[in-house]
């Protein structure tokens, strides 16, 4: 988890990943961001990302995109 | 049927009122049977292509459901085969014949009112039935609804089926509250359409149909050319959900104050929202996260670093998909180049992120400081202007001349729509009618800025206070409103 915070802080400094649940709804991470981390967590964890996974759901707070991660690793 | 029409506010009364009247089980249906006469009335052969579109989507979806991997290609293949064969046949053919040397007549071939708008909306659907994100829709008749609802045929705003398809075929109960707020949002609507925007295309067509002659009014062109556009498309969407909210249908917004944006990729999180939304999710994200951009994005790394190799895949996919749009806008060149403008200024931006971080950090720059959020406010104005002389000119050349006219031959004063007119009224008029609407926009657009809900406000006054808000804007419609070039035709609904 902290891991993954890092690269969150390293694309878009401005939020406070260890509260915020709502970073897709509020705007905190934009289209670019997303990518962004994306291609880093593909990267970082050997996971594949398909646009079917891109909802609010898996991108509104830290924890969701690592239960995300944890379940496309298998 | 126009909106801005005796027949058409008649129509609406009516569906509203037999809407409440009927048992609310069949209301849906009351809904698909107003929405096809509604359709059949601009013309029954276009009836044709828009059942194409259902049957397919709505087979399609079935198909893609029950884990079928060509029916999505399949269908989205021939939804956008015909959408384009319409589209863009003359366009290459022009395009081609003309490298060829040869003189080419026009083909005559029908344009379906709405046509980019409902096949937006069912590729839509049936993308997310592929990707599991709602469930495919059984109901073939609940389904035609969903790809045909009357208000939003025209000009959007594109719907997404998980969030519109329940409140269809859901049974509604009469809200007189919900009413009232429809109506407002219906009248500002009207407000905006003929105070401001049928008033500016006065100027907007002199001054662009006549560049050869009028040069150098482009500043004025393109400023008329942002009050009439905003106005029209905002004020046709305002019109669009005012009809839903009055018959308890919630439609996605389209704009959110989009000239407070502070960068151009902000303006297209403000302007036409739900085509930016469908863009980024149905073409951004796939393109971007595409075998083939991967490869080039570990080739960038390779080659560029670790910040280029990720931010350069992100660009590309941001120019496709403004080159999307623009080619969206119109089968022409300027509106091509129009996209391209827009996608590489964010593309380049995103590139630059990081480098701007350094940037304000060295020269101490406060970028939550109000001063700071106005210059880019009025920098983000500047360029979305610059884009209207590619997006209103009739050709690239055009909006380069009228362009360089605009710097070389600065003119603002002058005659210019009592010359190119015979007519009754007079420019100065035009232009205070023009002026007014904008300062209520502007201070509108301020107040719902600053988290104000100004509908909200006015339905807690008292009635008298509220009936006067009402007849102010009716009475500005009939005083003030204009419609001589339009004929109550909306720009968007050409696309």
């Amino acid at each position: 988890m902290e891991e993954l915070i890092s690269i969150l802080e390293e694309i878009q400094p401005d939020a406070d990943y260890e509260t915020c649940e709502t970073l897709i709804d509020d705007n905190i991470l934009d289209s670019f961001a997303i990518l962004s981390i994306i291609s880093e967590l593909e990267d970082e964890y050997d996971i594949r990302i398909t646009p079917a996974e891109i909802i609010p759901a898996n991108f509104n707070s830290a924890k969701a995109i690592y239960a995300m991660v944890k379940r496309l690793q298998g | 049927m126009s909106f801005v029409s005796t027949a058409f506010i008649i129509f609406v009364i009516l569906c509203i009122a037999g809407y409440y009247l009927i048992p609310k089980q069949y209301q849906w249906c009351w809904l698909l049977v107003f929405s096809y006469i509604y359709y059949l009335a601009a013309g029954p052969r276009y009836v044709i292509f828009l059942l194409f579109s259902t049957v397919i989507t709505y087979v399609g979806g079935l198909r893609a459901e029950q884990g079928s991997k060509a029916a999505v290609p399949v269908v989205l293949l021939l939804d956008f085969g015909a959408l384009a064969i319409i589209k863009y046949t003359n366009f290459v053919l022009g395009t081609f014949v003309g490298i060829a040397g040869i003189e080419f007549h026009e083909l005559d071939i029908l344009l379906p009112l709405g046509i980019s708008f409902y096949t937006f909306q069912t590729a839509g659907y049936l993308l997310d039935v592929y990707w599991k994100r709602c469930k495919a829709e059984h109901n073939f008749l609940h389904f035609a609804l969903f790809v045909s609802f009357f208000p939003q045929i025209m000009q959007g705003p594109i719907s997404r089926y998980g969030q519109l398809a329940e409140q269809l075929c859901a049974q509604h109960t009469l809200d007189i509250r919900r009413i009232e707020s429809g109506l407002y949002r219906i009248a500002w609507g009207f407000f905006k359409k003929m105070v401001i925007a049928d008033n500016a295309a006065l100027y907007v067509s002199a001054i662009f149909d006549n560049y050869m002659t009028l040069r150098g009014y482009g500043v004025l062109g393109v400023l008329m050319y942002s009050a009439q556009l905003y106005a029209d498309f905002s004020g046709g969407i305002d019109i669009v959900i005012g009809i839903a909210e009055c018959l308890d249908i919630t439609l996605a917004e389209n704009f959110r104050q989009p000239f407070f944006a502070t960068s151009i990729g902000d303006f297209w999180h403000r302007w036409h929202i739900t085509l930016g939304t469908w863009m980024k999710d149905y073409v951004f994200y796939p393109v971007s996260l595409s075998r083939w951009m991967g490869n080039f994005g570990k080739w960038c790394r390779k080659h560029f670093g670790k910040n280029i190799g990720r931010a350069m895949p992100i660009c590309v996919g941001n120019i496709i998909v403004f080159l999307v749009v623009g080619v969206w806008h119109g089968p022409a060149w300027h509106y091509i180049i129009y996209g391209l403008y827009n996608g590489l200024i964010i593309g380049i931006s995103g590139l630059l992120t990081k480098n701007f971080r350094s940037w304000k950090k060295a020269l101490k720059i406060n970028d939550k400081s109000a001063g700071f959020k106005l210059f880019q406010i009025v920098r983000t104005f500047v360029l979305v202007n610059i884009s209207w002389y590619l997006d209103c000119a009739g050709s690239v050349g055009q909006a380069f001349m009228m362009f360089k006219d605009s710097i070389l031959r600065f003119r603002i004063f002058g005659d210019i729509i009592d010359t190119y007119y015979t007519w009754s009224g007079s420019q100065e008029v035009t232009m205070a009618c023009i002026v007014f609407g904008c300062i209520v926009v502007f201070i509108h657009s301020l107040m719902k800025e600053r988290g104000v809900d100004v509908r909200a406000a006015l339905l807690d006054r008292p009635i008298p206070v509220r009936c006067v808000v009402l007849f102010l804007l009716l009475a500005s419609l009939v005083l003030i409103g204009n419609q001589p070039l339009s004929q109550g035709g909306f720009i968007y609904a050409n696309f």
